[in-house]
């Protein structure tokens, strides 16, 4: 897989150098799940973004603890981000996700990595923290249109 | 770099939850989308927001095809 080839066609990292790409590129680790396989689990403690490459996942919300029927939020596929609430607010996690299809790949980066590059390039962390928070805002009007 | 289109989809007619997905073409009315094991037919494409970049957005609402 060319990551490079791979992150231009991630929304987050629209508008970076090839530069920088290339130093965002150093801090992923990808990670492939099968369908059901959960990736995050909501309420406990995590601090990455996932990035999903390849397949589905879906995010599930509970109401109460141990909801034995959570209820499932919305599917994301390629080019989508996770986990990017607890990346900014240091929250539990407000959601479980877990992969939808076999195949399902993701490129994982921590939040140390990502706080220390955005630390060391201030333009790198303005761009990629609009992008995130224009991310955001397009689920929020996803959610708004779901409900009509 | 060629254009992205990040879709919104939503599905009335059945209990879907909707899909945010990245796609090389813009869907357009009449299309068939398939979501998981379902196949779904565009009935409204509408421009979310304005594009920036190679990127537009997308809102598609789908409804269920008929076999």
């Amino acid at each position: 897989m060319d990551l490079i080839a791979v992150l231009k066609t991630v929304e987050l990292f629209d508008g970076l150098e090839p530069l920088e790409l290339e130093a965002v590129a150093a801090l992923c680790h990808e990670r492939t799940y099968q369908a059901g396989q959960v990736i995050t689990t909501q309420g406990e403690i995590g601090d990455d973004l996932f990035v999903v490459c390849d397949g589905f996942v879906e995010v599930l919300l509970s109401r109460l603890p141990n909801d034995q029927a959570p209820r499932t939020m919305v599917h994301l596929g390629r080019g989508q981000i996770f986990g990017e609430m607890a990346l900014v607010d240091h929250g539990p996690r407000s959601a479980t996700v877990r992969a939808l299809v076999n195949g399902t790949a993701v490129q994982i980066i921590y939040r140390q990595d990502f706080a220390a590059l955005c630390d060391s390039n201030y333009r790198l962390g303005f761009v990629v923290m609009r992008n995130m928070a224009a991310d955001l805002s397009f689920k929020l009007r996803h959610r708004n249109l779901a409900n009509r | 770099m060629s254009p992205i289109y990040k879709v919104s989809y939503v599905v009335t007619g059945n209990d879907h939850p909707g899909t945010i997905a990245n796609v090389d073409r813009p869907p357009k009315v009449g299309d068939i989308v398939r979501l998981g094991d379902q196949s779904y037919t565009v009935t409204e494409v509408v421009d979310l927001i304005p594009a920036r970049g190679e990127f537009h957005y997308l809102h598609a609402t789908l409804a269920p095809a008929r076999a």
